[in-house]
């Protein structure tokens, strides 16, 4: 199950469009306020367990050189640009390389490769037909609009390959040189372009055909509130305030120049951590649990 | 009273110097199924066209067209959304949404029903067409006529009254062609749907219509009972046949022109039973034919090899992945030169495969190809070779890297718009078109490359009978002038009346090769309407005409 990924048959994708899209508006938005190091390596880590658990180990080379790359680049820019801080390491044309802006160029890129890594995981969780539920609230023409979208996609790229196989039939398409084969390609284009407008009168006279365009048009899905759906939703909402209110209070705060200060991890601070850690890891104990009971109903037929 | 009614209807497009309607005058009563046949470009479109408020084209028009009374143009537009359907030729085009559900739900969501009303609605229209099992589906993973079904679906779901369809089949295979013909029939009587049905493929919607409209150059010149039309245009003989005549089924030709007497059988049962009658009048035995068991050795004979073939397959093996089942199995096959050569064949067999490999597109992973010759191949769609924005540009842009002389280049372009007899055309647009003129303007480019072998992949998709009358003397003259010609096609009736040779394609490998005379007989299922009506008696006769001609001369 860990070599493929559970993809889009996990349990959490099972929820609600809404549970899904708060879970990551909190989890992303937590993380892009966050510099504490508590904060990050817990961010870090789940961001990272979440993505490889929902897609396998075919996400693991992409996210590892994205990480590595993000960490030197911004680590380096960081401290070849900024030379504020105490503690100096050398220094390179009389300006200070310091511990302290390493740190913060540390920080900040673990912060970012957070952001992006949570972004492969919500990309499977919220499918296409979920992100147009969601627009499709906010306005009709919206939802719609992107499920065009999502439908002449793959329309335009079957008719790309059927207009390449075309000229392939005219024995064009093998051209030798830079500038032949760009002349060929821009053809290409063109064809795809006055053949998808054509078609697209079509389109429209359905639409209009099916009363497009009349008033007070609605927009339909396939979803409902169960009660763990809201019972989920209040669990995090919950989790979610009281990282909140940490924050706040200024338990996370983390001051980088001139010396790297963490606040004291006292009590207050510890609650804050459990809270926004369980927050992060609802959805992947939720998703093991659901591959746990499909194991074991396997097991018992 | 009555659905639609036309009355005195005259109609012309701008600048057209003819009219599309030329004083059109048509009833349709409620719950009638109407067949409408003619020529493209005799209007039937135009006439499709005005009982859709959205889609009446812009014109000179005098005067009316009303539904139920109601004239269309000032027609409500929630009405006429939702009780008159409109379904047009391509499937792809028509569809606006990503996924099944949600095309399903498209017209509901327009007419702002809620979510639990079009839930329901929705699920009765998914239940009723069958469309469970892949209701959660993208569209682009549906089949073309799943494609088409999901349209109707989609426009029966708000519970139109009238049902206007557009040669709604033209697009698809003869399967899922006949499937949709059938669903049509279904809410015809299951709904009491009004419907109103423009086709070429008129075997089987002559056997579902209450009447038939022929058109010609914008005229209706017959509107009748499908068992009397054929009479109606038979005349007094062969001379005085209206040229619509040779559009009808092959059964209701073959009953007007031996001669019949009465109402003219539709389906093939009705043909046979009726041969039967005629036959036992006559006195004439039918053929002696082996029992099934008689010959079981036999289908097995060995052809002689042909010489110098035009294209040489030889153990072809080929898959597009390395876990998919093989698509070619052990392919061998020799086209003589000189030949139209033309390959039947179910969905999915490999055909196109096949095209691919000799065109070198795919790459074989056992077994050769040779082919003798320049080699060009005309795709399925025409589209996907037009550039230019006339006609004769469009045929110039062939010879782009072509070193001779301009004189020279516009000389074969002038030669090659009279051979494909669209001269009249050399100043219109590729896509302002019909089907049948944009499928010569692409034959005629690929021809100006001056291929010696030429792949057509279903050149017949789509066209009107006349069209392909057409199309096959076109074809006629380039194998007199030693082309070779290797079609992939649906098309039994055609290959039957033209082909040279014709082979059967099934599971990756040609199963049986023959000229007409040997293969069709040969087949039980696989053969033309006129030869499955009349095999009992003339198992040789293939074409309407040979059975005509057999019926006619025994009495």
């Amino acid at each position: 199950m860990f070599k493929e990924g559970i993809g889009e048959s996990s349990e959490f994708s099972g929820f609600h469009p809404w549970v899904n899209l708060i879970y990551y508006v909190l989890a992303i938005g937590i993380t892009m306020f966050s510099l504490s190091p508590w904060f990050l390596i817990a961010t870090f880590v789940l961001s990272w367990t979440y993505s490889l658990l929902l897609r396998g180990k075919s996400v693991v080379k992409l996210n590892l050189i994205f990480t590595f790359w993000t960490l030197v680049l911004m680590a380096l820019i960081n401290v070849l640009f900024v030379h504020n801080g105490k503690t100096v390491f050398f220094y390179v044309r009389g300006n200070g390389i310091t511990l302290e802006a390493l740190i913060y160029g540390v920080s900040a890129a673990v912060m970012l490769i957070s952001v992006i890594i949570w972004f492969t995981s919500f990309n499977v969780i919220m499918s296409s037909d979920k992100l147009i539920f969601i627009f499709g609230k906010a306005a009709p023409v919206l939802g719609l609009t992107l499920s065009m979208i999502f439908r002449y996609v793959p329309l335009l790229k079957n008719r790309f390959s059927e207009i390449r196989m075309g000229q392939a039939c005219l024995g064009r398409g093998s051209e030798q040189g830079y500038l032949a084969k760009l002349r060929q390609f821009g053809k290409e284009v063109s064809i795809l372009i006055s053949w998808s407008l054509e078609s697209s009168i079509e389109s429209a006279d359905s639409m209009e055909a099916r009363g497009y365009g009349l008033r007070g048009r609605t927009s339909f899905h396939l979803y409902k509130i169960t009660r763990r759906d809201a019972v989920l939703l209040i669990l995090m909402l919950a989790l979610g305030a009281i990282v909140v209110t940490g924050t706040i209070l200024g338990k996370t705060s983390v001051w980088f120049y001139p010396v790297y200060v963490v606040h004291e991890f006292d009590l207050m601070t510890g609650v804050t951590l459990a809270a926004y850690v369980l927050l992060l890891s609802l959805p992947i104990l939720i998703d093991i649990y659901g591959e746990v009971k499909w194991k074991r109903s396997s097991l018992a037929m | 009273m009555e659905t639609i009614q036309f009355s005195n209807v005259n109609f012309a497009y701008p600048m057209a110097d003819r009219k599309a309607l030329d004083n059109v005058s048509l009833t349709v009563n409620k719950s009638e199924f109407i067949v409408i046949c003619g020529k493209s470009g005799c209007g039937k479109t135009t006439l499709l066209k005005h009982m859709k408020k959205n889609l009446i084209p812009y014109g000179r028009f005098e005067g009316s067209v009303t539904y139920e009374g109601d004239e269309i143009s000032e027609l409500d537009d929630r009405r006429n959304a939702a009780e008159i359907g409109f379904v047009q030729q391509n499937p792809d085009n028509q569809i606006v949404t990503d996924k099944v559900w949600h095309e399903l739900a498209f017209g509901l969501e327009s007419l702002g029903l809620s979510n639990r009303a079009i839930k329901s609605r929705v699920a009765e229209m998914a239940s009723y067409f069958d469309i469970q099992s892949w209701f959660r589906k993208d569209v682009s993973q549906l089949s073309g006529g799943q494609k088409q079904l999901l349209n109707l679906a989609s426009i029966m779901a708000m519970q139109p009254k009238l049902l206007v369809l557009d040669e709604p089949t033209s697009q698809l295979d003869p399967i899922a062609a006949s499937e949709f013909l059938r669903t049509i029939y279904k809410i015809n009587r299951d709904l009491g749907t009004t419907i109103i049905l423009s086709e070429h493929r008129l075997e089987e919607a002559f056997t579902m219509a209450d009447r038939v409209c022929v058109m010609d150059q914008g005229r209706v010149i017959a509107y009748d009972n499908p068992r009397t039309i054929g009479k109606v245009l038979a005349g007094a003989g062969p001379e005085d046949r209206h040229p619509m005549f040779y559009g009808l089924p092959s059964i209701t030709k073959i009953f007007q022109a031996a001669g019949g007497e009465g109402t003219s059988p539709l389906t093939i049962r009705e043909g046979r039973l009726w041969i039967d009658t005629r036959m036992k009048y006559a006195g004439v035995q039918p053929a002696p034919r082996e029992a099934i068991w008689q010959n079981a050795s036999r289908g097995g004979e060995v052809k002689e090899k042909v010489k110098n073939p035009a294209i040489h397959i030889e153990n072809a093996w080929f898959r597009y992945d390395k876990n998919s089942g093989d698509i070619l199995r052990g392919l061998s096959l020799d086209v003589p030169k000189g030949t139209l050569f033309c390959i039947l064949g179910g969905n999915g067999v490999g055909k196109s495969t096949t095209l691919k490999a000799i065109n070198g597109i795919v790459k074989l992973q056992r077994g050769k190809i040779r082919t003798d010759g320049k080699l060009a191949m005309l795709p399925q769609n025409p589209q996907a070779l037009f550039t230019e924005i006339s006609v004769e540009d469009e045929l110039m842009e062939a010879l782009h890297f072509d070193k001779r002389s301009d004189e020279e280049k516009v000389h074969d372009v002038v030669e090659m718009l009279n051979l494909m007899e669209i001269s009249h055309l050399r100043k219109s647009h590729p896509y302002d078109l019909s089907g049948g003129e944009q499928q010569r303007l692409a034959l005629g480019k690929v021809l100006l490359l001056d291929p010696d072998v030429i792949l057509l992949d279903e050149a017949t998709k789509g066209l009107d009978p006349f069209f392909k009358i057409t199309l096959a003397g076109i074809l006629k003259k380039l194998t007199e002038e030693g082309k070779t010609l290797f079609m992939v096609s649906h098309d039994i009736e055609f290959c039957a009346e033209f082909a040279d040779v014709c082979a059967m394609f099934f599971d990756g490998d040609i199963v049986s090769v023959g000229t007409p005379g040997e293969f069709f007989p040969g087949n039980n299922f696989y053969t033309t309407a006129a030869n499955r009506m009349a095999r009992e008696y003339f198992p040789e006769a293939i074409t309407w005409e040979e059975v005509a001609r057999c019926v006619a001369d025994s009495m």
